[in-house]
């Protein structure tokens, strides 16, 4: 068991991050940036349509052209591709041009297989089937807070039934049995709500250069979220022992969670450098970059909640769908609830984990519900949250962190009733949000700490960066123990030669990267104490570091670089392990968006966010604050803009671009208010990450300021003129606005 | 004389030859093809080869004016200028994104202007100044620098497209307001959300600048 | 991008030359033409640079007397020229809102005048009618931002330059050079929708190149307003421009153009009727939003069109009388 030290000189202060001149001044080196010598260029040729089988595929052609050196097929005769996108096959030539040549040179016939593409498609009557199982998956209904008589009883009634049957039968019971609480409630609001599909969009997209430096030793550049997934992914797929694999990420274009693994592309990479002899780069275009490189679901609900006169809600019944699954109910606590949920299938591209995986969904559509809820029962929508806070240690979180954001917005003061809010083009909204987020650290992460007698402090770990500042918060931790300063610390990560690091996913890096820094560099210090404390007569307990000098007994004796010199030959290093007591599980959150939207337009201008985030202990505010910034702005992106669109027809993607595709620039951004929810016992906590929470709620907030501005929910993100002007429409039509 | 061009993003059938020669042009609309098109395009060609200014074909060698180097290097007349950069020139600071004119990523400083390197043909560059980052003053008077105590960058591949857009913005408009460097930079997008830290970094820049 | 061969005459007779045969296209700022080849939308044999033709840039003229910008000239020169903000808000409004930086440092009036249709149909290889099997795939799919008048055509992409719309309200003519006379039309008639799939929107051909754009003197008052998704770099989803001749208080003559609404710039003659005669007022302005409206017919996602399509031409007369009570 460990304590971070009570009083500290850097952690919690804003430090620039250590390579932050390197990435702004063009001289950081990306995985796609990376040059070998004898580098060749890779392209790939993957599917153009949404499903087909490959009935031939030739690359006679392809192979005599000018420049091309290999050319490998993944996808051979009798392949079925399953999505736009979809790989087939690749090219490594002299050139890039000459590459991309090669693979359109590639001849491949293909015979057409129907494809659905949207969930509508998918869930239409007659579609044809395009999953084994077919294209809608129903899940058993959940149910929570029914007696176990009752429960019971539900059973008794479904256990004769056929096995097709009962879930069927079960779902309707658990429905009959809330609609029966519901039916005492004073309020119940029925409503429908849905998020799109939308894709990572990582700037750099997905891929890697592969190096074989030896028959049997493979070096990899990865755009990684996990040096050392993909080094074990390369090294099962070449049959080569672990440790002749290195994969090398000291900087990466940004993952958002879909880059942990080497993939097909990266596979291939290597491939064609092992029949080549020659280096091998290998990145996903743009377009291919939305089709294959992973998506965060969609997400839809049909959603019924009730609640008392005094605010307390009752029960929900929530009847979900999506091309993935998300957690529902969400954050409150709802005495009785049932759900049930289908996973839709298309020909797309798969899902992969996408910062805060499910919960962004999840977080609108039971935002959404509540807010609609408290506009029927008339009452304060904040006021209304209040009353149904979890129960537990979140509640009293929740509570403060809502007294904060409130304060900050001016939600008292200046927020007005659902449609009230005056008789110009312009309406002011004003929505709010809470989310929840587990992340946590693993506990078998190792840091090594070596002190050298020049007095260089080295760190290593198999951890990488995927932009929140890993390499700064190590060194952090380092300098403040170290009496010396974040810039004075060499922080290694990005190889997966090292000891074994975190991914970056989940919120769990720092969590998982900061207790067994903390133990290395404290070993390392103390070995270095036991070391040259005779030369400086003096027992090593009598030693101390401060401000870049070695204290004997408390007095200032010598430089740091004076004190390592006594060392002689020999550096000191030390590996560190988890500690118990330095991290922590867990944290709420709460966001309260300002809208403008233009009633005639339906152009939907955010003015403000303000964004109340717990985390334990910050290492590094100024990245902190930049991940809760960026957080927000993602959740922006959700709420206002993103979206990918299919086509029915021909079943692509019509907006496989970042011009269609659409993300905020500069002028979109809003005033943003970030603060940390800190007192003691939540510094007491220890690490907790930050990279999911603060991008859940941001597009539930907005989403309701928007219905409080109008008068009108808005039931289907993202808030678009068209969506917006939609909406307005309907409940002109409705006789509602 | 159907010629059909797998269209753009690996699929097949697409535009026809004969469809991109009706309107195709960006400043100017083109010939039809008529029986005679292969007579006329020699014909055109050796009026053109006789009089008129050179037509490259295959590759071409070329000598770009970079950060102050001359680079010598052989390129296609359809490689762009970020592709020469990057894969020719072992220039890397401007980054591929979205390829199409959308993200910035890719900003360089050609005579003066930024431009979007990734639509812009290497040839077409000829006897111009460009400048990439690499090239800018990493010192506390400089953009980079300001980017950096802001921290205006996460993963930090839009940051040299931003670096390279706010310099050339805050060298025609040293005292800017917040809404003008908005307006500045709107060309550029970035996946992390990076925004606050960047305007900060421009504007910090914009002082600092003065100092230099 | 297919293979090509290159060349970057340096006056316009040799552009002429170089582009007066079957393959060639012209290149400007490059930011539609190299993305479309990129995606092989377009495959040309030769590209024919025309930045260095210096006789198609430039700007000149005065309110007296009106104004002639070459084809040439970038959107970011024409942005910047004070004299032509001041006689033609509307163009100017217009132009600043185009793209970001980098693009109107790129981009020419030429350039922007003759670049293709952003419908992703098109854009994805599918023709600019986007049919397949006799049916539309505008029709039967995702067709949010596509045309909401001439809907019983078969062209349902929108006109994709603003800079067409302003002028036309302008009353611009442009002028071609080419293997044959010069000749000097409306900006309007540049553009036709095409009916057959082998037809172009533009109507100048044989290797014609446009050079020059002249917009009268004597311009009424005029606007554009634009209502776009994204505040930073996006395309308008309806722009209008107005261009509004007045007798004293009153409106004596209209032209009133739209952006986003058809596979042309979109003559509102509707919206011009209702306001001759009227003083300009919240009301005038709103019922000349109104009647733009009449006749159009909306596919099936974007009827938001027509709301948006009022809203931009009531606030582009309004704004051009100085009203903009949209942004207190």
């Amino acid at each position: 068991m460990a304590n971070w030290p009570e009083t500290t000189r850097l952690i919690g202060t804003r430090i620039p991050r250590l390579d932050g001149l390197a990435k702004a001044s063009g001289k950081a080196k990306y995985p796609s940036d990376v040059h070998p010598e004898k580098m060749l260029f890779g392209a790939i040729l993957y599917s153009p349509h949404a499903h087909a089988k490959i009935t031939s595929i030739d690359t006679t052609a392809a192979e005599k052209l000018p420049g091309v050196k290999a050319i490998h097929v993944v996808a051979k005769a009798g392949a079925t591709l399953r999505y736009q996108g979809d790989f087939i096959a690749a090219a490594a030539a002299t050139t890039e041009e000459q590459a991309r040549d090669a693979v359109r040179a590639i001849k491949v016939e293909y015979q057409i297989l129907p494809h659905v593409v949207t969930e509508e498609q998918a869930m239409a009557a007659g579609a044809p089937a395009i999953n084994r199982g077919g294209n809608v998956r129903a899940g058993r209904a959940s149910v929570h807070g029914l007696s176990d008589q009752v429960l019971a009883e539900i059973e008794k009634t479904v256990n004769d039934l056929p096995a097709a049957e009962k879930d069927k039968r079960r779902k309707e019971e658990y429905e009959k049995a809330v609609n029966d609480v519901l039916g005492k409630a004073d309020a119940v609001v029925e409503g429908t709500y849905s998020l799109p599909v939308i894709t990572h969009t990582c700037l750099e997209s997905h891929g890697l250069t592969a190096h074989w430096t030896a028959a049997d030793k493979l070096t990899v550049w990865a755009s990684t979220q996990g040096v050392q997934v993909v080094a074990n992914e390369l090294a099962g797929a070449f049959d080569l022992p672990a440790s002749n694999v290195t994969v090398l990420t000291d900087f990466m274009g940004g993952g958002f969670g879909s880059k942990f693994g080497a993939d097909i592309w990266g596979k291939t990479a290597a491939d064609l450098a092992k029949k080549t002899g020659m280096p091998v780069r290998l990145f996903l275009d743009r377009a291919q970059e939305h089709l294959a490189a992973g998506n965060r679901p969609s997400a839809a609900g049909k959603i019924k909640i009730g609640a008392t006169k005094d605010g307390k809600v009752t029960g929900l019944i929530a009847d979900t769908h999506g091309t993935g699954g998300f957690p529902f109910p969400y954050v409150y606590e709802i005495p009785v609830s049932t759900r049930v949920h289908s996973d839709v299938f298309v020909n797309a591209g798969g899902q992969r984990a996408f910062r805060a995986p499910g919960h962004p969904q999840a977080c609108a559509i039971m935002e959404a519900a509540m807010d609609d809820l408290a506009d029927k029962l008339g009452v304060d929508p904040l006021e209304f949250r209040i009353k149904n806070l979890p129960t537990d240690f979140h509640g009293p979180l929740y509570e403060a962190e809502i007294a904060m954001g409130a304060e900050l917005i001016g939600w008292r003061e200046k927020r007005k009733p659902r449609g009230q809010t005056g008789t110009g083009p312009i309406r002011h909204g004003m929505g709010m949000a809470l989310h929840q987020w587990g992340g946590g650290g693993a506990q078998d992460k190792k840091v090594s700490c070596t002190i050298h007698p020049d007095g260089s402090v080295e760190l290593k770990s198999a951890t990488q960066d995927i932009g929140t500042g890993a390499r700064t918060v190590l060194a952090i931790i380092a300098a403040e123990i170290l009496g010396l300063n974040p810039t004075d610390i060499i922080s290694n990560i990005g190889n997966s030669t090292f000891p074994p690091g975190q991914a970056s996913g989940g919120s769990t890096t720092t969590p998982s990267m900061s207790p067994p820094c903390y133990d290395a560099v404290t070993k390392a210090r103390d070995e270095l104490f036991k070391k040259i404390a005779a030369a400086v007569n003096a027992a090593p307990d009598q030693l101390a570091l401060k401000d870049g000098k070695l204290l004997v007994k408390g007095e200032p004796a010598m430089s740091w670089k004076d004190a390592c010199r006594k060392l002689g030959m020999a550096p000191v290093s030390e590996t560190g392990s988890f500690v118990p007591g330095l991290s922590s599980v867990g944290v709420g959150g709460c966001q309260f968006a300002l809208v403008a939207v233009d009633i005639e337009t339906g152009v939907v201008k955010v003015e403000k966010i303000v964004a109340i985030q717990d985390s334990g202990l910050i290492i590094d505010k100024l990245t902190w604050e930049s991940q809760v910034y960026g957080g927000v702005i993602g959740g922006l992106n959700y709420g206002l803009f993103e979206e990918r669109v299919m086509d029915p027809t021909t079943g692509v993607m019509l907006n496989a671009d970042m011009e269609m595709y659409r993300l905020a620039g500069a002028s979109d951004i809003p005033e943003i208010i970030v603060r940390a929810y800190e007192p003691h016992e939540q510094k007491a906590r220890g690490v907790i990450g930050v990279g999911e929470p603060p991008t859940i709620s941001t597009a539930a907030a907005i989403g309701n300021a928007v219905s409080n501005a109008i008068g009108v929910r808005v039931s289907q993100w993202p808030m678009s003129p068209r969506n917006v002007l939609d909406a307005l429409a309907l409940a002109s039509k409705e006789g509602k606005a | 004389m159907t010629e059909h061009d797998p269209k753009g993003r690996g699929a097949p059938g697409g535009a026809s030859r004969r469809e991109f020669l009706r309107g195709s042009g960006v400043a100017a609309a083109t010939a039809v093809l008529t029986g005679q098109a292969t007579a006329i395009l020699d014909e055109a060609q050796a009026a053109a080869q006789d009089s008129g200014p050179k037509i490259l074909k295959g590759e071409v060698e070329l000598t770009l004016k970079v950060n102050g180097h001359d680079h010598a290097c052989t390129v296609e007349p359809r490689s762009t200028l970020l592709d020469t950069l990057r894969d020719r020139l072992d220039i890397t600071g401007p980054k591929r994104v979205c390829d199409r004119a959308s993200c910035g990523a890719c900003t360089a400083i050609v005579d003066g202007e930024p431009v979007y390197s990734c639509t812009t043909l290497a040839v077409s560059c000829q006897g111009k100044t460009i400048e990439t980052l690499e090239s800018f003053d990493t010192g506390e008077h400089g953009v980079p620098h300001a980017f950096c105590k802001d921290d205006g960058l996460m993963c930090g591949y839009c940051t040299p497209g931003f670096v390279t857009a706010c310099k050339a913005f805050l060298d025609k408009n040293p005292n800017p307001t917040l809404e003008e460097v908005r307006k500045g930079i709107d060309g550029n997008i970035c996946r992390c959300g990076t925004y606050v830290g960047v305007l900060q970094a421009a504007l910090d820049a914009a002082k600092a600048m003065k100092g230099a | 991008m297919k293979a090509f061969d290159y060349a970057a005459p340096t006056t316009l007779e040799d552009a002429v030359k170089l582009l007066d045969g079957p393959g060639s296209v012209a290149l400007s700022g490059g930011t539609d033409l190299i993305s479309r080849m990129k995606d092989y939308v377009t495959s040309p044999e030769r590209v024919v640079y025309l930045k260095d033709v210096k006789s198609l840039a430039g700007i000149s003229g005065d309110a007296a007397a009106g104004f002639t910008i070459g084809a040439g000239a970038r959107l970011s020169d024409i942005a910047a020229n004070r004299a032509l903000a001041e006689a033609y808000p509307a163009l100017h409004q217009a132009t600043v809102e185009i793209g970001s930086v980098q693009i109107r440092n790129m981009a020419t009036l030429g350039g922007n005048l003759l670049q293709r249709p952003r419908c992703w149909y098109f854009r994805a290889g599918n023709g600019l009618l986007a049919m397949k099997d006799g049916k539309s795939l505008v029709k039967a799919g995702d067709n949010r931002f596509h045309a909401i008048f001439m809907t019983d055509g078969d062209a349902l992409f929108v006109s994709p330059s603003s800079l067409a719309v302003a002028l036309a309200a302008l009353g611009a003519t442009v002028t071609v050079a080419g293997p044959k006379a010069e000749r000097t039309f409306k900006i309007e008639e540049l553009y036709q929708a095409p009916k057959r799939p082998d037809e172009s929107e533009h109507t100048i051909t044989h290797g014609e190149i446009l050079t020059k754009v002249t917009i009268p003197a004597g311009a009424g008052k005029n606007a554009s307003y634009e209502a776009r998704h994204k505040q930073a770099q996006d395309w308008p989803l309806v722009l209008a421009s107005v261009n509004l001749g007045m007798n004293g208080e009153t409106v004596s003559s209209a032209r009133i153009f739209v952006y986003g609404v058809a596979p042309i710039p979109w003559k509102s003659t509707t919206a011009e009727a209702e306001i001759v005669g009227k003083r300009i007022t919240p009301e005038t302005a709103a019922a000349a939003g109104e009647a733009a409206a009449k006749g159009s017919a909306p596919l099936s996602m974007n009827a938001y069109k027509v709301p948006l399509l009022k809203t931009v031409v009531k606030r582009a007369i309004l704004a051009a009388v100085g009203n903009r009570y949209w942004e207190v």
